[in-house]
């Protein structure tokens, strides 16, 4: 097993692990713990691909420093909205978010 | 060879770091429990980075991830207060657990198969980049996605800020 494949499972089981619990969190806050994860498999993936083969490494660097850029935006946003949505509905369970229920 | 086997030792040391954090942020009833067991994991990551010779992306995540965002995580959990007392208090159904098992399967099967068996052949040690490199490469072949991101930091913050505004009742 060459050192690439397993870096790379580490980063499909981070992303299985993330979409888990997106779906299993009964919070929007587990959820996001969820989000981070499935980001963080990502980049190590990223990284992963352009260091431990010919392509320059630069791409790769640059690309999973583009993801963290990111994952500190959505934080910031997901931060503000769970606020919100706090405010208006009293809890963060993601079942009673619906204002108009058929 | 006494270093190779020592080399791997050190990464599936730092795997099995990473994947009890990972399950220890799925799994844990306690939010904030959750949350160590993410930092677990990030810190993870980042030894791994290192491993791969990219000590500034390493320090990167540690910063950034560890340091920012895990906080800005931490906020929300105080600040909506849910910890154990609260709506994540009981668990979730065995229905759910089921359906969310099955979709985490669903693309670890396929994309399990295709890593292991379409791999292009690694390199076993990866060369390092000096960071003068990266700099001048993010500013002059990828200025326009350096420049979007700063972009879209300014818009995250922004809206975030005025989300965050209470409008007042108009009466």
């Amino acid at each position: 097993m060459s050192p690439m494949i397993i870096y790379h499972l580490v980063a499909l089981f981070l992303l299985c692990t993330g979409l888990f619990g997106v779906i299993y969190r009964r919070t929007l806050v587990g959820m996001i713990l969820g989000i981070e994860l499935m980001l963080n498999g990502a980049g190590l993936s990223i990284m992963a691909s352009a260091q431990l083969t010919p392509t320059p490494n630069e791409i790769g660097q640059v690309g999973t420093l583009l993801v963290m850029g990111i994952a500190a935006a959505e934080a910031t946003l997901l931060l503000a909205i769970v606020l919100v949505v706090t405010r208006r509905f009293k809890g963060v369970e993601a079942a009673r978010l619906a204002t108009m229920r058929g | 060879m006494p270093s190779q086997s020592l080399a791997y030792a050190v990464l599936f040391g730092h795997v099995a770091f990473i994947v009890v954090g990972a399950l220890m942020t799925v799994l844990s009833q306690n939010l904030v429990r959750a949350l160590v067991g993410l930092i677990m994991t990030l810190f993870g990551v980042a030894g791994l980075f290192f491993l791969m010779s990219a000590p500034f992306i390493g320090l990167m995540q540690i910063l950034i991830y560890v340091g920012a965002v895990s906080i800005l995580i931490f906020f929300a959990i105080m600040l909506t207060q849910s910890w154990s007392s609260g709506d994540e208090a009981q668990g979730p159904s065995r229905k759910r657990a089921v359906l969310a098992s099955l979709t985490a399967l669903a693309p670890a099967l396929f994309l399990g198969l295709t890593v292991i068996f379409k791999s292009p052949p690694s390199l076993l040690v990866a060369e390092e980049t000096e960071v003068s490199a990266l700099g001048r490469f993010l500013l002059e072949p990828y200025i326009l996605p350096f420049e979007l991101i700063s972009l879209l930091l300014t818009v995250a913050m922004a809206g975030a800020v005025i989300l965050g505004f209470e409008r007042r009742k108009q009466r």
